[in-house]
């Protein structure tokens, strides 16, 4: 098991490495001189070639690279110009928002996504089956811009029912009963797709096991149609979670259109926002961030499957 | 031998099985495939049954409701006609949609047919270089993409076809590996066709309807994705009639004039069910699986 | 499913487990006109037409016929594991119960208990997730055979050591990946005994083994019979594997019986065309080259309808009347039964 940790850990470096040129290069491509950006537009030539200098941008771009990679390993993630404040402290807390609402979605998209795909599946020709059908086809194609904002019309707006921005009250917040209110609307909105997705993996699952010979030969043994299905939905786990864990990795990093529409202050909304303001340093790091936590999600999830599946172990 | 044994044919159970295969349409799909073609149609004739211009305001009739006198669909914030917007705006929304996917599936088919068919040390650059792109959570690295280009309507559509290219690959590699193993290869091998040859006659017609069907599925996100990085400003810039720049001007009026917003949240949504359920049909029609993860 | 039925061994057709089994009085299973009817697209398809056999203790029955003759699908009709999907006529009567007159609890409670079934692919046949010890002590638990889980483990260890698996303990938590074919299908077979059954349905327990496994699974198949005294009721298409274990043939054509006797009676000096063709097609290292015959045409798909003889369309002795009148299985000799009025003229019966 450790053997298996350790491989799987080692295989994720150079993705890693991967990952962080990708950002670094896009950082590169995107048009104008950062430095007269931080300056302003009154700076003289030689305060910017004294910044160029000081921020190492006269150097050759490899060089450029491996300093930022150092710099990051030593938790270094630079300076928000916008902000004027440690990259880090505004990415963290931007992560630890992100990572409530994709844990409030995640547990929303498996209930809901269990439920429309368990009904598919073991309802199969009947009009339960073709509602959840419907409703899971609904579910990812619905775009979560606009169904955020249906929902605030709906749920909100004239109800009151439901905050609609931000992830705390103004007056008599802070609470979790307040953060659990603020998080409705949006954790709905982000569960939408990955609950559909998961809705459709399982009921293919589902019918993919039940045709398969060991249920077949559970009933030659005499056991009942209720503990058969038991030992179908056993075996639909390692997909499950595969899929599960895909899907939250995603939330992770892809809330952004959420955010936006309910002000969540997440990862998702610094990195728009920074794009904007052309607060590089920001962006590389939020994107970098997420994409190390996507990364870590699937060795976590390649983790649990070899502990439900012990084929995968060999 | 001269003789087959029929009596001892390889074993095989005598075990029925429900006939899952259809070999039609399902009606779903061809209704969603009419839907399209009604859209398309729509699209391209925008100009001509538009009542209005797409730009031309009348500030004097600002939001009115759906089923106005003359404005069948309302006006929006700048008294523009909405159905005239709509109309006009389905070309980028749908342009944006499909061309990703388009570009996105010629680039994958290649990136997968050369990693199945290459040496396998070309495999191994290919596959961990998309995983590389797998690790980003696709709309953030959409997001940053297209920040890092500017906003406007060609650069949403590369910074979508870069992240639908990983999936596409995918799917490529694993129909081409399996194809690569089948009999008729070994014999095309063997006939001492060359590599490009093999991989031009013998794997890219079987690879190629399992890889268009998983594209179709891939138009309904990739439509809705476009929409949205309009909305969010790095597509479309307005004052151009696009559905994801409707629902971010509708967004000013969502508690004033809330039913505007539908008119472009369903249209996206009616266009990507569309594709979805084609997708599925053409799934089903064509007998292909096909899972990207 | 606690308490499952008292089975038929209490009343004296089987014999308790150990020592040699005591002739008896009926049949363990005697099936009696089971017909098997799917409905495919609307279209009625009679799969089993009509199926006699049965099975004493100690005894056992080979079902031989083609893919698609419906050997497989019998066997299975008569667990009922087609459920809704399936019509069934006749009787199937397991002691004093007959199956098809059961309700589904019923039914549950004699599969595994007195009737269970190896099943044909034992890399499929297993639960994949699960170590194979746990599955055998379900079954166990399951009927009510043992009292508790722990008395489940120890006789779980009995029974795989009792299928020849050398390390039981390190068997019982593996998981089927982690075994040979041979092994799994050693453990299916444990499963299959582990309730000490009346019958023992096989579905072509050897197909997916190799050629030296082969034999040995079926000398293991001989051996439990001879300690557990169960009836065995196996299936296969391999004439060999028939020659192997059977007391009795029965062989099988398009759904229904055409000929069954004392295995070598049958497979020595058959009566039936379709068996004689049958056994003509298989290659003997004596058989010179080109003398192996195969048989014309192809077997009638299934659901074909016929108003006489299965046969008659690949038979070289069919005459005008086979095509209209079904011919019945007779006595050809003693205990010998063929249904071919055409290769068996008068005997008397």
């Amino acid at each position: 098991m450790t053997k298996f940790l350790v491989r799987r850990l080692l295989l994720s470096v150079p993705i890693l490495l991967g990952v962080s040129l990708v950002v670094f290069i896009t950082i590169k491509i995107i048009p104008g001189d950062p430095v007269a950006s931080m300056l302003g537009p009154t700076s003289t030539p030689e305060a910017r070639e004294a910044l160029t200098a000081r921020l190492g941008l006269d150097q050759p771009l490899p060089v450029q690279y491996l300093s930022w990679l150092a710099a990051m390993f030593q938790g270094d993630l630079g300076q928000s110009i916008a902000q004027q404040r440690p990259v880090l402290g505004l990415v963290a807390d931007a992560f630890v928002n992100t990572l409530w609402l994709t844990a409030f979605s995640a547990v929303l998209a498996v209930v809901l996504g269990l439920v429309l795909g368990a009904v598919a599946a073991l309802r199969r020709g009947r009009v339960a089956a073709t509602v959840s059908n419907a409703l899971a086809l609904f579910s990812i194609s619905t775009p979560q811009y606009t169904i955020g904002l249906l929902l605030i019309i709906v749920l909100a707006n004239g109800t009151g029912w439901f905050p609609v921005s931000g992830m705390y009250s103004a007056i008599g917040g802070g609470t979790w009963g307040d953060l659990l209110w603020h998080l409705v609307l949006p954790g709905i909105t982000a569960a939408l797709v990955p609950a559909g997705i998961i809705a459709r993996m399982f009921r293919s699952t589902v019918l993919d096991v039940m045709s398969m010979d060991f249920i077949d030969s559970y009933r030659a043994r005499g056991l009942s149609e209720r503990r058969i299905l038991w030992h179908a939905f056993h075996n639909t786990t390692p997909t499950l979670l595969t899929v599960a864990g895909l899907q939250v990795g995603y939330l992770l990093g892809g809330v952004v259109f959420v955010e936006t529409v309910f002000s969540w202050p997440g990862l998702g909304q610094l990195v728009f926002d920074s794009i904007s303001k052309r607060d590089l340093a920001v962006i590389q790091s939020g994107v970098m961030v997420a994409a190390f936590a996507f990364v870590l999600i699937n060795v976590v999830v390649d983790l649990l499957h070899s502990l439900i599946d012990p084929r995968v172990r060999a | 031998m001269t003789t087959q044994a029929p009596a001892l044919a390889p074993a095989a159970v005598s075990r029925p099985r429900t006939a899952r295969r259809a070999r039609r349409l399902p009606a779903p799909a061809l209704v969603s495939a009419v839907v399209l073609a009604a859209v398309a149609a729509l699209t391209l004739l925008a100009p001509l049954i538009s009542p209005y211009g797409p730009l031309e305001g009348d500030l004097a009739a600002r939001l009115q409701p759906i089923g106005s006198p003359g404005h069948l669909l309302g006006t929006d914030g700048q008294g523009r006609d909405v159905l005239t917007r709509l109309l006009h705006g389905a070309r980028p929304s749908l342009l944006a949609g499909l061309l990703p996917v388009v570009f996105a599936a010629a680039v994958g088919i290649v990136l997968g047919l050369v990693a199945a068919l290459g040496h396998p040390r070309v495999h191994t650059l290919v596959m961990r270089s998309l995983d590389v792109l797998y690790a980003f959570p696709a709309v953030l690295l959409a997001i940053a993409i297209a920040a890092a280009l500017g906003s406007g309507i060609s650069n949403a559509i590369i910074a979508l076809a870069v992240i639908l290219v990983p999936p596409v690959a995918r799917v490529t590699e694993s129909e081409a590996m399996r194809i690569k193993s089948a009999d008729f290869m070994a014999a095309a091998q063997v006939s001492g066709a060359g590599r490009v040859s093999i991989a031009l006659r013998q794997v890219l017609p079987n690879v190629a309807p399992g890889v268009v069907v998983y594209a179709t599925a891939l138009v309904g996100l990739s439509i809705v994705y476009a929409a949205g990085l309009s909305y969010l400003g790095l597509g479309v810039s307005p004052p151009t009639a696009e559905w994801g720049v409707m629902v971010s001007e509708m967004q000013q009026y969502l508690f004033t004039a809330p039913s505007l917003l539908l008119v472009p949240a369903v249209a996206i949504l009616v266009v990507s069910v569309a594709f979805n359920v084609l997708g599925d049909g053409l799934r089903d029609f064509f007998n292909v699986r096909t899972d990207a993860s | 499913m606690t308490s499952p039925t008292e089975t038929p061994e209490t009343s004296g057709a089987a014999p308790s487990r150990p020592g040699a089994p005591a002739p008896t009085a009926g049949p363990a299973l005697e099936v009696t006109g089971l017909t098997t009817t799917f409905s495919r697209g609307g279209r009625q398809v009679l799969a089993v037409r009509g199926v006699d056999v049965s099975v004493g203790a100690g005894e056992s029955l080979v079902l031989l016929g083609e893919s698609g003759s419906g050997k497989s699908v019998t066997i299975r009709s008569i667990l009922r594991l087609y459920g809704s999907s399936a019509r069934h006529t006749g009787s199937v009567v397991l002691g004093d119960q007959d199956l098809m007159r059961l309700d589904a609890a019923a039914v549950r409670a004699v599969r595994g208990r007195t009737l269970a079934m190896v099943p044909q692919d034992p890399n499929g046949s297993l639960d994949p997730l699960r170590p194979v010890g746990r599955q055998l002590e379900q079954v166990l638990r399951l009927h009510g055979v043992v009292a508790d889980r722990k008395a489940a483990r120890a006789r779980a260890l009995e029974l795989l050591a009792l299928v020849g698996i050398p390390s039981p303990p390190r068997v019982a938590a593996s998981h089927p990946h982690e075994l040979s074919g041979g092994m799994r299908q050693r453990v299916a077979i444990a499963i299959a005994v582990a309730c000490d059954p009346a019958v023992l349905l096989a579905d072509e327990p050897t197909t997916a083994l190799d050629v030296t496994v082969q034999s040995q699974i079926l000398d293991l198949f001989g051996d439990l019979q001879e300690r557990l005294g169960t009836a065995l009721l196996l299936v296969t298409h391999d004439v060999s594997v028939a020659a192997d274990v059977a007391d009795r043939v029965a062989v099988m054509y398009a759904g229904s019986i055409v000929e069954e006797g004392p295995a070598r009676e049958v497979l020595e000096n058959p009566r039936h065309p379709y068996t004689q063709a049958l056994l003509d097609a298989i290659p003997r290292p004596t058989s010179e080259r080109g003398h192996l015959k195969a048989i014309p045409g192809s077997p009638p798909v299934a659901g074909t309808d016929f108003h006489g003889c299965s046969f008659a369309d690949r038979c070289a002795l069919a005459q005008e009347s086979c095509r209209t009148q079904p011919p019945a299985l007779l006595p050809v000799a003693d205990g010998h039964r063929a249904a071919c009025p055409v290769a068996n003229p008068v005997v008397a019966a």
